[in-house]
Parts: structure tokens; sequence; C-alpha cells
């Protein structure tokens, strides 16, 4: 956790871009939440055919619950807003949705994670010695 | 019981340790909640090479997540998590920092 997987038509979203994407999501995560680097996760799925979603570029993002929503919508915002700036697509063709489950049914560097603003310094220590 | 969804990096788990590691996450996953290995599901879903990115960088991470039937108490999910982790490290050879495991209510 997080993750961030996009979900875009085949062959739409070069190799270059897409690492743009990865840096990008990063950076606007852990701005927002003061994670470490090694903590995001960006996946890009990619789709024949005619997308399944409400737009033909689509954002499943997955965090920890417990943040407020008003740092939920920023962070989605943020991410959509990168996402339309790097690749150039209309932002009427990229939506997303973020879905959330308690920390503590996972286990990231061999520890259970924290709840989200519950982390203790020796949570950054452990993830830090990932990187 | 339990399905679990395997998303690894390519190149990164070799094709012949799926079995090993189907057999071991049933295992362990009905030796902790009851139940027989058979009615464990496993599938893997390989994230092509350039397609996943861990902090901003090329992954190696692997992520196990488990869908239980029914909601499980933290203290048994504990354990299976930390079972579930090193049967990972030990069959794949990976660190204790390339694999993810969720054990999710349903």
């Amino acid at each position: 956790m997080p993750s961030y997987q996009w979900i875009v038509p085949r062959d739409s979203v070069p190799f270059e871009k897409r690492q743009q994407v990865a840096v990008a999501c990063t950076d606007i995560h852990c701005g927002s939440t003061g994670a470490p680097r090694s903590f995001v996760h960006v996946t890009f799925h990619e789709y024949d055919g005619e997308s399944e979603r409400s737009t033909p570029y689509f954002l499943d993002a997955g965090n920890r619950a417990g943040r407020p929503e008003e740092v939920k919508k920023k962070l989605m915002s943020d991410l959509l807003a990168a996402f339309t700036r790097i690749t150039g697509v209309s932002p009427d063709a990229v939506s997303g949705r973020l879905s959330e489950g308690p920390g503590r049914w996972s286990m990231e560097a061999g520890m259970v994670l924290p709840e989200a603003g519950e982390e203790g310094p020796e949570w950054y220590t452990a993830e830090a010695a990932a990187d | 019981m339990i399905s679990f969804n395997c998303r690894i990096q390519e190149g990164v788990i070799p094709d012949d340790l799926r079995p090993t590691l189907s057999s071991e996450l049933a295992r362990i996953s009905a030796e902790a909640l009851g139940g027989s290995a058979e009615d464990v599901e496993v599938e893997y879903e390989v994230i092509p090479h350039g397609f996943g990115f861990r902090g901003g960088e090329i992954s190696t991470t692997s992520t196990v997540r488990g869908l239980l039937a029914e909601p499980l108490d933290q203290e048994t999910r504990v354990g299976l998590l930390h079972q579930l982790c090193d049967m990972w490290c030990e069959v794949t050879g990976c660190s204790i920092h390339e694999v993810i495991v969720s054990v999710r209510d349903p």
C-alpha cells in the first residue's frame, strides 16, 4: 500500500510516460501523506477493445483507511491531473476511484501495517531500509 | 475459506515455483483457518516488465492478496500473515522488502 493501478488502452502510454506517471504518483502521495517513497506502488494494466469503466483511462487506487475526506479528494484530483499533464490525455477521458481498507489487514516489510496517521518512527525507518 | 491473487513482476518469480507456492499458500491457510487445502484458490497475475513501479522505479515486489470468505480475528490474521510472508521469501528467495501480503475480510 498504497496501490495505484492505471487501466489504459493497449499501447496508449509508452514506457517513458509510464515511468513519469509513476514518479508523479509517488511524489504526490508522499507529499500528501508523508509516506516514504518505497511505500508507493504504481502499475499499468492495458486492455483491448472498449473500456468497462466510465472513461477510457481509469485510476483504481487502494489506500489505507482513515484519512480525512479533503485529503483523499485532493490526492485523487492531483493524481488525475498529473496523468493528463504527462500523457496529454484529455481530462474528460480520465477518472478514478479510491478504495480503502484497514492497514492491519496487510503486511509489508515483515510488519503489519499501522493505520493511516498512526505510524510510529520505527515504521518509517524500516520502510526506508527497502530503498 | 480464502482465495489468493498473486501479482508478480515478470521475470522475478520463476514459473516453476508456482506449484510449490500454491500448495504452500493452501497448506498454511488451511492449517490456520481450518477446512481443506483443496478449497483454497490461487491465481497469478504477471505484471509485464516496465509496467510495475515501486517508489517510481521498476518494481520487483510481489503482492499476495488473500480474500476471506468470512471475517477473521486479528490474532489469527497476524499469525497467518507472518507464515505466508516467511514462506514466500523462503521459496522465492526474495527479501522481506519484496513481498506484500494481505488477508482481507469479505
